[in-house]
């Protein structure tokens, strides 16, 4: 009934690798999938954090204070009488934390009788009749006397007060797990925040005629909060810069990731290079038992990327047969049914949709049965009925990408005849690949120990951030 | 004594707990689940071979960068005909021509030098180190004379250096000398970095590869997360072996 049951079970060929081959080739048909638009990309945990963008009129302390329609502006509208009429207003939704820093602005309309308007960060159950600061679990830099209080009576003197015509600003730096706060566009000072959970960016006005407005990054800040960032990274980095890395080990990764997908080429040309450098390089010669490993079939690997990069299914199926039957004498196997929709892929591209459609009929049609390669076989067959398939949803599948997927599985497949291989799994990944993967869970893990604040690790922003130095 | 002896007996139990007591609030992950995270990590294709053409373009290997770019179809990220030129310096002042070494440097962008005077006295400096390596000797003190003191005059640590450089010459046995590392192969390869890393930067381009960088970020993030959990490590970075935890 279900034929995917039958891919956990053995075939009747006696290689060994038909099992693991099978497994491994499932890996790449995921890989497939990766690009296209169904499937999640990590860069979205960032983006889905959603930011305050307005202050909350519903829990504010309403008979104190009125929020204006925008919801960005709030005035004092009782008489300041005792300590518990304050008017607190938060915004209306807590500080992301998925990130290195978190701010935002308040101007000082005006300061009013007393001048007694505050910034800052409270909890969700915080009592909204007093000042940020005043109570447990929250914290506020106060305009009328510059101290900070982090939930006592007193306040520990911070910096300079504020009044009518001030920008002040209120941060989060969650790698140094700290609070800031700015004024007129120069940071005042910093406190260790042992606040946990969710933070609600906070302004209070308390006496006659005061008035603010919050600044949620509507509008650009006054304080130049990127170069702040940048130099909070450039901090981090330096620490990691210090740290020393054995010798040459980068030019043995590159090396070793040659080798592991078949770039023949690039190899000996870096090899050659690296002879002639001064000093030449000179490789960790306990190496040498791994490196027989990706040595393995070094020449045909590279024939076969060379021919699938170029969409030369065709020639690629009769070398496979040629020299290694075992991976693809299975026709229900993921190497298969991936090479074959490569093939149909490569009629669309050139516009032969009927031999398209005849190649689909007679190698396509059985994968539609088997629930793991129904969704890539519809997508494929879909390109059929666009004009221009490249802008449909199924484009992915014409991008370059998608070659070097099945090249990138060929090459694994190949690499797991070696006799000789210990361990099936590595056939799949480059010493680097597995550095990186090593680097991401690390910085996840500590992330997530940590009340899952602070940025975690993505190898494409690490990649794509440009650090221009400053002269 | 025996007091000394029980203190310190005390405070090594103390330490032994304390150790204890963190090794066991450490979270234990096993290797099985270890590996799961690690799998759900997705790492682009494209994204490595960047990483792997970033590498090749940064450290100056132009002909692998144009294979790799034929093999991979990675476009790199600078103009590889800039870096033959920048190579062609380097290559020119670890051979000890540093005259044509500023030459090319000139040709290449003139604001370079302009730009950067340490550079450029390192470069004069080296110039002088490889007349005096030649036993020209004379010529070496009119070039001192003439275009090192100069520089000096204006700056307290070129006056320093080129004092140094200039104590060559006191010495018939350079190779025992206490400046006698001036002569070594190292100084011309930390001039030819020097002007790499000068010529990099005046073009926009980060003057280093990104992947050692990456690397020492691995070794850190490996260093912060022992203090919270006990989980399979990789100590080893060039065959990037998982080691599992020793508790």
């Amino acid at each position: 009934m279900n034929s995917s049951n039958n891919d956990s079970c053995s075939n009747s060929t006696s290689t060994n690798n038909s099992i693991g081959g099978r497994d491994l080739g499932l890996y790449f048909l995921d890989q497939a999938r990766l690009c296209s638009a169904a499937a999640p990309s990590a860069m979205d945990e960032a983006e889905a954090e959603e930011a305050p963008t307005e202050l909350n009129t519903i829990n504010s302390s309403g008979g104190f204070l009125v929020v204006s329609t925008d919801k960005l502006s709030v005035k004092y509208t009782s008489v300041n009488l005792h300590g518990h009429d304050v008017g607190a207003v938060q915004a209306n939704r807590p500080a992301p934390f998925k990130r290195l820093l978190y701010y935002f602005e308040m101007y000082v309309k005006d300061a009013g009788v007393k001048g007694q308007v505050s910034i800052g960060f409270t909890s969700e159950s915080f009592k909204m009749r007093r000042q940020p600061g005043w109570e447990a679990n929250s914290c506020g830099y106060h305009g009328d006397d510059g101290l900070l209080y982090r939930g006592g009576a007193k306040g520990e003197p911070f910096g300079p007060t504020y009044a009518t015509g001030d920008v002040v600003g209120g941060g989060i730096n969650y790698a140094s797990q700290e609070f800031f706060f700015t004024k007129n566009g120069a940071v005042v000072g910093t406190v260790y925040k042992d606040m946990k959970g969710p933070l609600f960016p906070t302004v209070a006005v308390h006496s006659q005629n005061e008035e603010v407005h919050v600044n949620f990054g509507q509008k650009p800040f006054d304080f130049d909060l990127k170069t702040f960032e940048a130099q909070e990274r450039l901090k981090q980095q330096a620490t990691i810069e210090k740290i020393s890395l054995p010798p040459n080990v980068s030019y043995e990764i590159v090396r070793s990731y040659l080798l592991h997908y078949g770039y023949e080429d690039t190899l000996n040309s870096l090899y050659m290079a690296g002879k002639s450098t001064v000093p030449p390089v000179s490789m960790n010669q306990e190496n040498g038992f791994d490196e027989q490993d990706l040595l393995y079939a070094l020449s045909q690997r590279k024939t076969l990327r060379q021919l699938i990069r170029n969409g030369e299914i065709d020639a690629a199926f009769s070398r496979l047969h040629e020299w290694y039957p075992q991976i693809v004498q299975d026709d229900k196997s993921a190497t298969c049914f991936l090479l074959h929709c490569q093939k149909f892929i490569e009629l669309v591209r050139v516009g032969k949709l009927e031999e398209a459609v005849k190649y689909g009929r007679i190698e396509l049609s059985k994968y539609f049965s088997l629930a793991r390669f129904e969704e890539l076989v519809q997508d494929c067959v879909a390109l059929l009925a666009y004009e221009r398939p490249m802008e449909s949803f199924a484009g992915y599948l014409l991008e370059d990408s998608q070659r070097e997927v099945v090249a990138d599985m060929v090459n694994a497949m190949i690499l797991s005849t070696n006799p000789n291989v210990k361990d099936l799994q590595g056939c799949l990944h480059s010493y680097l690949e597995r550095l990186l993967r090593q680097l991401t869970a690390c910085c996840l893990e500590r992330r997530s120990l940590n009340g899952d604040q602070g940025e975690g690790f993505h190898l494409h922003r690490a990649l794509n951030s440009t650090m221009k130095a400053n002269s | 004594m025996s007091l000394f002896w029980i203190v310190i007996r005390q405070l090594a139990e103390i330490e032994a707990m304390t150790d204890l007591l963190q090794a066991m609030s450490k979270k234990v992950i096993t290797r099985e689940e270890w590996e799961k995270k690690l799998n759900d990590v997705k790492i682009r294709k494209e994204d490595m071979n960047k990483l792997v053409m970033n590498f090749l373009v940064t450290e100056g290997y132009v002909e692998a960068a144009e294979k790799f770019r034929m093999e991979s179809g990675t476009e790199p990220d600078i103009d590889l005909a800039t870096i033959t030129d920048r190579m062609a310096v380097k290559k020119a002042v670890q051979c000890g021509n540093v005259e044509d070494a500023i030459e090319k440097v000139n040709d290449l962008n003139p604001e370079i030098l302009d730009t950067n005077p340490q550079l450029f006295f390192h470069l004069q400096q080296q110039r002088l180190i490889e007349l005096i390596r030649n036993g020209k000797v004379e010529e070496a003190l009119e070039f001192a004379q003439e275009e090192l003191a100069p520089r000096g005059e204006e700056n307290q640590s070129f006056l320093e250096e080129l004092e140094r450089t200039v104590a060559l010459l006191a010495f018939e046995d350079v190779s025992n000398c206490p400046v006698g590392e001036l002569l070594d192969m190292s100084q011309r390869l930390k001039t030819a970095s020097e002007v790499n890393a000068a010529i990099l930067t005046s073009q926009s381009h980060e003057k280093d590869p990104k992947l050692p960088s990456l690397l020492k970020m691995l070794i850190w993030a490996q260093n912060q997360l022992d203090k919270k959990a006990a989980y399979p490590r990789i100590n080893d970075l060039s065959t990037a072996k998982l080691e599992d935890p020793s508790v």
